[in-house]
């Protein structure tokens, strides 16, 4: 939160961002095993924020306002946390479930957590013309309007996935760290600018 | 047909449930009786809901605490406004206990 709170403030660091733009961090997954069987209907029933219904999905789902994210929780003691902002952020609020899990009356641990996803996102302010870009990049470029009007980029190095969507709005997926997100985005901005549309 | 046991709670509910403890205490009436009452209370009121209540009532507060488990949603709302036709009331806390009646005629 506080790195975000800074990026309007601070002057973006252009040795790191050559492009001037920091993508946002909008979502990291986590995971880590609690190394203890659950009894989930027990943690449903006593816990607050807790959603059970075990014929639609075989996890408790609780959330958390602070850091606002939402956790999935198996019987198996694995656990899934979602919506953080930051890397830091998750492993806190995976660290608040786990606590609370222990509270509970199970002897919770927390082992291997790991960054699965971070999804980044950031708007280059310029249009882009998704044809000229699928089909000079069409290794890596899947754009079929009719199914979905972003422009899907897989990038090999990193290995990202990138959402271009006309408007200039851009989606990075796939990071395992953020350094990944600011890479690949580095590396799509030259292109893009190559692809800018002129204005009518 | 199956029925909830939820309104038993309620003022009415706790009412009649008073007055049947004290007829089978008096000897008037036989525990068998009562309970067979209370059925037919929660029959009623189902019935009644459904049938005979047209009014509508709006609930909006700060959602402070839910869960969902054995297909019951609970709330709890903080400062929520209950408001109808004609009039409305504040309430600082509010416990909201929902279940799906589509699941009794499953």
């Amino acid at each position: 939160m506080a790195e975000q709170g800074l990026e309007g403030s601070q002057p973006v660091d252009l040795k790191k961002h050559p492009s001037g733009i920091v993508p946002t961090l909008q979502n990291i997954v986590s995971t880590v095993n609690l190394d203890c069987k659950l009894d989930l209907k027990a943690i449903a029933l006593q816990a607050r924020n807790a959603e059970y219904n075990p014929k639609r999905f075989a996890a408790v789902i609780m959330r958390i306002r602070e850091p606002k994210t939402t956790a999935l929780i198996f019987a198996s003691g694995k656990m899934v946390c979602t919506g953080a902002k930051s890397e830091q952020q998750s492993k806190l609020a995976a660290r608040k479930y786990a606590r609370i899990i222990q509270k509970l009356g199970f002897p919770a641990q927390f082992k291997d957590f790991k960054i699965q996803n971070i999804v980044g996102s950031c708007d280059v302010k310029f249009p882009i013309r998704l044809e000229g870009l699928a089909y000079s990049h069409g290794a890596f470029s899947s754009y079929e309007p009719e199914l979905f009007p972003g422009l899907i980029y897989r990038m090999k190095q990193p290995k990202i996935v990138l959402l271009i969507f006309v408007s200039g709005k851009i989606v990075l997926t796939g990071a395992k760290v953020r350094g990944e997100t600011y890479e690949a985005f580095e590396n799509i901005y030259p292109v893009l600018t190559e692809f800018r549309k002129n204005q009518q | 047909m199956a029925t909830f046991e939820l309104y038993r709670r309620s003022t009415i509910g706790m009412c009649l449930t008073e007055t049947l403890d004290e007829m089978v205490q008096n000897g008037t009436l036989s525990p068998e009786l009562a309970i067979q009452v209370l059925v037919q209370f929660d029959k009623s009121m189902t019935e009644a809901l459904e049938t005979q209540v047209k009014s509508k009532v709006s609930i909006k507060g700060h959602l402070h605490t839910y869960r969902f488990c054995d297909n019951v949603w609970t709330f709890i709302l903080q400062d929520a406004v209950f408001k109808n036709e004609d009039s409305s009331e504040n309430v600082g806390r509010v416990k909201i206990v929902a279940c799906d009646s589509k699941l009794l005629t499953q």
